[in-house]
């Protein structure tokens, strides 16, 4: 298909991604997005999933896409690792981009991989003035690559380091001044990582540049026990938590209304379930709205 | 840079269970650092194990999932993963599972996790159109001896000594029979393709085995023609272009 073709075919509907509540989409709900009538506001998907050459998922995707505005959110680019960034990658993602036409592309602030070993999972980054240095010309290189800005998500973390010498809302906010990149705040990871490391979520919430935010994540996560102390693991498979929905409404009465998604990867429910669950979200959205006005 | 770079290979070396030694510099704050470092490590095993037992699941149903994890820890260990897209990870399991001492039981396995492979190689393939009876009209006769064939991008071909086809039907979720399979009542050759969305397995005859893989490979017509015909001199050569053209997997044309 030619680009134009494609343009003509997204047409209808705007790519922008609304300041409303939307569902992380998964392929087992592809059917609904397409023929549901219970529809909620935006998608957005795992880039990684939709880098194969053909097939069912672009085929699904792009049809979803004429009904839907889209956010791509990539779990791989391992923006933190000494590694170079891999040209193949940012080229599968900037394919998909032109076929897609997103609103939002965003990213992790972690790292992935080490030697050309990959591991599958967001692991940690210390946060100093060497890692600073290092994730603003990485992220200056996929925006520049990519001809756009970028989205950082802030990660759920199990460790801290001795040695790093910003906190992590800070070193948000100085990547986004440094490399013109945007944030992605994720509630639920920063709930996550407050209650394992014993933060103020309050105090990382208020610190956390409002204008530079431009998409909020909600997530459920599972209790753990680990050894005498409770850790919470982010595990995408359950319910938003209270703890979390009140700090949501916390969040957006600092930052105002921002695009928010619901995010369920594991134990799917049904897509009816992540519709109410995207409803609650855009209930507390106009309940702050209608306070600030 | 000499920090973050020690950092993250200790780091991953732990991940990756190469070591137990533990990177510097993490706080305990009330656990044990390898505690916090072995979450990192089980999300890392649980995922990719996970990923392979998405694309194997006849394997994992053969097997049962506490063995089909053994064959994926071995797995992981020795194929990490190398890009960050998990849609290419897994395509040497069959290799591992032919050299897996305790799988030797089942020897047909390899086999089955080399069609799983294949079938996810085609799912996820470029899509083509089926080659336009018309174009194919146009072409001047005089080159016919130069002709050569492209197949559909997600044909692939396999051929095992063991009936795979009827051991992978009946593993899958919506079987209704219940076939007693003869394992010695002879292997199979097997053509997977995506006319359009679902992956279709053929059975093929052993003349239009060796005759689709030669053209598969670029071989010219002609040339395909004459290796076939001294093999199966009865082959009909005619009806099987036109049925495979018909069913879409030859896609375009070229002249070597």
């Amino acid at each position: 298909m030619t680009l134009t073709q494609q343009q003509a075919r997204h047409a209808s509907v705007s790519s922008a991604i609304p300041a409303c509540a939307g569902i992380g989409l998964r392929s087992q709900h592809h059917r609904d997005a397409l023929v549901s009538p219970v529809r909620t506001g935006w998608l957005e998907v795992h880039s990684e999933n939709y880098f194969g050459q053909g097939g069912i998922p672009l085929r699904d995707l792009e049809a979803i896409r004429a009904d839907y505005p889209i956010s791509l959110h990539g779990v791989g680019m391992s923006l933190g690792s000494t590694d170079e960034l891999d040209r193949q990658h940012l080229g599968q993602l900037q394919d998909l981009i032109q076929r897609i036409e997103p609103g939002l592309v965003s990213e992790h602030l972690s790292w992935s991989s080490f030697g050309g070993r990959y591991m599958n999972d967001l692991l940690p980054i210390p946060y100093t003035e060497e890692t600073l240095v290092h994730l603003v010309a990485s992220i200056s290189q996929v925006q520049d690559y990519l001809g756009r800005q970028i989205l950082i998500e802030n990660p759920s973390s199990y460790l801290e380091y001795g040695f790093s010498s910003y906190s992590e809302s800070e070193f948000l906010n100085e990547l986004a001044r440094r490399s013109g990149c945007g944030i992605l705040l994720d509630v639920n990871n920063v709930y996550v990582s407050c209650v394992n490391h014993g933060w103020n979520a309050l105090d990382y919430l208020y610190e956390i540049a409002a204008d530079k935010v431009g998409e909020i994540h909600l997530a459920g996560h599972t209790v753990k026990k680990v050894g005498e102390q409770t850790m919470l693991i982010d595990t995408h498979n359950a319910p938003v938590s209270d703890a979390v929905w009140q700090l949501y409404q916390a969040a957006i009465q600092h930052l105002g209304s921002r695009p928010t998604l619901i995010e369920w990867d594991a134990d799917l429910p049904a897509w009816q379930v992540l519709v109410a669950e995207a409803t609650t979200a855009d209930t507390y959205l106009e309940q702050a709205y209608a306070q600030a006005a | 840079m000499h920090r973050l770079h020690d950092l993250q290979r200790d780091f991953s070396r732990f991940v990756c269970q190469e070591t137990q030694q533990l990177p510097l510099d993490i706080k305990a704050n009330g656990l044990s650092v390898e505690q916090r470092l072995s979450i990192y490590r089980n999300n890392t095993r649980l995922g990719l194990t996970s990923a392979l037992r998405d694309i194997y699941p006849v394997v994992n149903c053969l097997v049962g999932e506490a063995f089909f994890d053994w064959l994926a820890a071995d797995y992981i260990k020795c194929y990490p993963l190398q890009t960050a897209s998990l849609l290419t990870y897994g395509g040497h399991f069959a290799e591992l599972i032919a050299r897996f001492e305790a799988a030797q039981g089942l020897p047909y396995l390899a086999d089955i996790a080399r069609l799983e492979w294949l079938s996810h190689e085609a799912y996820h393939a470029t899509d083509a159109q089926p080659l336009p009876l018309s174009k194919l009209a146009r072409i001047d006769p005089t080159q016919y001896s130069q002709l050569a064939f492209r197949l559909h991008p997600s044909a692939r071909f396999i051929a095992s000594d063991y009936p795979i086809e009827r051991i992978w039907a009946s593993n899958q979720p919506d079987y209704q029979g219940q076939e007693c399979i003869d394992l010695g009542a002879g292997g199979c050759r097997l053509l997977l393709y995506r006319p359009q969305w679902q992956v279709e397995i053929h059975y093929l005859a052993t003349a239009e085995y060796q005759f689709l893989t030669l053209l598969g490979s670029g071989q010219a017509l002609n040339q395909a023609v004459e290796t076939v015909m001294s093999d199966h001199p009865d082959i009909n050569i005619p009806l099987l272009l036109q049925q495979w053209l018909r069913k879409g997997l030859l896609t375009d044309f070229y002249l070597v």
